[in-house]
């Protein structure tokens, strides 16, 4: 059982408070999917769990079972088992797939490395998420349609086996056959490894095949509600603007309470 | 594979069919350099190899015959190294150019001669740069129809710095020329480099592109790797070796050689 608790989290990025006080905790076994609307901080939020550089926590602490992450490096905390699927993976022009998930694979199981099962692993996740062959070659996202790099996530996801899971917009750019195939991957590997996973994302259709535990809205760097499926429907319903006024309104609270 | 191999200021070894003719001219009077003449006359392969300890000056003509298809690999290692090279194309021909330099210490001048019309040329420079390093390109669109590319990638780093200077010509009347530059220097200890990209043009129907970029490497590209588990100095060591053997086309022996080479800096 693995446990990623977020408390008390205030992040600045270039002067700017982006999350406050924020608090979240995800068990082994649970989806946790985080709505809110543009510019609210939930790419904030994955990015600072996964320690990304400029991002400065000014406040609480992310831990992850034991381990408090706070200045942990990058490499370090995916080593712990994270992992961060992105919302616009980069190109790296000259590192082929094959290479970069060799390298990385090669630093986490050392010595019970083996290349033979490496590569049978990686032609079978490739077929199964329906990947040209030949991409595995290319170099890293380049050249791929935003569908092609969000599955090239669920590759690595796939081939890295982490523990805890984290999902940044990965239905943006992906029309309905890539977001039925990456959503499906996604809760076969949840089925299969039981992760810790937070989602993030702004639209409902993607939890028609993700299906999470708990769902959060997300405003102006707080959660301001929570709740289970009932809640996107809410959302459906009502938009973000309801949430934005009630969670500007509990902010405000909150300074008036401090 | 055609093959010659130079140490120091001679030599040692070129191992080459009738496709590729080799001459040597008397040394220059003015500069007492030695000066080789290599003549592609039919579609081939040819790989120069440079290994010299004493510091080297070298004049090198390559001439591409009219119809002709080569690649001239270049793998240099060693001390300092003047060399001064022409290229000349005549019509119809394609010289794919690969470069790869692990010197101490470089000062170059190219100058190609797109005579021909429909000549076209690839070239492909790459280099690790640890003392200074200065490249002069200069590209002559002498025919019509013709096109160059030329990559310069090079990684400074300890004492380095390295500059390069791509110049591409296009006379008027020259109709139909393509042209691109895409140079990138990854400076690792912040001394000066530069790039200076110039295009000077002479006639309309042209299409011309040029990028130039000097920095390190991109923070996100780092935050990538290192959050597949990569540490940073592994995370490094595949940027660099992408940056370096991309758009080379190497042998498995090869690729090991380079690839150690690069393992010295980066593991």
């Amino acid at each position: 059982m693995h446990t990623l608790k977020i408390e008390h989290l205030t992040v600045e990025v270039e002067n700017k408070i982006i999350l406050k006080d924020f608090n979240l905790e995800i068990k082994s076994g649970e989806i946790h999917a985080i709505m809110g609307p543009n510019g609210t901080g939930k790419s904030t939020l994955s990015k600072v769990i996964m320690g990304y550089p400029g991002y400065h926590i000014l406040e609480g602490t992310i831990t992850y079972d034991d381990t408090i992450m706070n200045d942990l490096s990058v490499d370090k905390r995916a080593k712990l088992g994270l992992f961060l699927g992105m919302q616009m993976p980069l190109e790296i022009e000259g590192v082929t797939n094959a290479d970069f998930l060799r390298s990385a694979l090669n630093e986490k199981e050392k010595e019970n490395f083996h290349l033979m099962k490496f590569i049978k692993k990686l032609d079978a996740t490739v077929e199964s998420l329906d990947m040209e062959k030949e991409m595995i070659h290319r170099g890293v996202n380049v050249g791929f349609s935003g569908g092609e790099r969000k599955k090239n996530e669920i590759l690595q996801m796939y081939m890295l086996e982490p523990t805890c899971v984290l999902l940044d917009e990965i239905d943006s750019g992906l029309d309905v056959d890539s977001l039925r195939i990456v959503g499906n991957h996604v809760m076969k590997y949840f089925k299969k490894e039981e992760p810790a996973v937070l989602l993030i994302t702004h639209y409902q259709r993607l939890l028609e095949y993700i299906k999470p535990t708990h769902i959060h809205v997300m405003v102006d760097g707080s959660i301001v509600k929570s709740g289970d499926y009932d809640l996107v429907k809410e959302i459906e319903t009502f938009g973000y603007d309801k949430f934005k006024k009630n969670g500007t309104h509990i902010i405000e609270e909150m300074k008036t309470h401090e | 594979m055609n093959k010659i191999k130079i140490e120091n200021d001679i030599i040692v070894e070129s191992n080459l069919n009738q496709k590729v003719r080799l001459s040597f001219l008397e040394k220059s009077q003015d500069f007492m350099v030695n000066k080789i003449v290599i003549d592609l006359l039919e579609d081939t392969n040819l790989e120069i190899e440079y290994n010299n300890e004493n510091a080297l000056k070298l004049d090198i003509l390559i001439r591409v015959a009219e119809g002709v298809t080569a690649k001239v690999q270049e793998f240099r290692n060693g001390n300092l190294m003047k060399i001064q090279y022409r290229y000349e194309l005549d019509n119809h021909s394609f010289l794919n150019i690969q470069k790869f330099h692990h010197m101490n210490g470089m000062k170059e001048l190219d100058t190609i001669y797109l005579n021909g019309h429909n000549s076209k040329i690839d070239y492909t420079l790459k280099t690790i740069s640890k003392v200074r390093e200065k490249y002069d390109i200069t590209v002559y669109h002498e025919g019509k129809n013709t096109e160059s590319m030329i990559r310069t990638n090079g990684v400074n780093l300890l004492d380095g710095s390295l500059d390069f200077h791509i110049t591409g010509i296009v006379p008027n009347g020259k109709t139909g020329a393509k042209l691109d530059q895409k140079n990138r220097i990854i400076n690792l200890n912040n001394q000066k480099c530069s790039i200076h990209p110039n295009l000077f043009i002479d006639e309309y129907d042209v299409v011309a592109n040029h990028s130039a970029w000097i920095g390190k490497f991109r923070e996100d590209e780092l935050f990538y790797l290192e959050s597949r588990g990569l540490s940073e100095t592994l995370a490094m060591n595949l940027l660099v070796k992408g940056f370096l053997l991309s758009n080379l086309e190497l042998s498995n022996k090869r690729k090991e050689e380079l690839v150690s080479i690069i393992n010295q800096y980066w593991r």
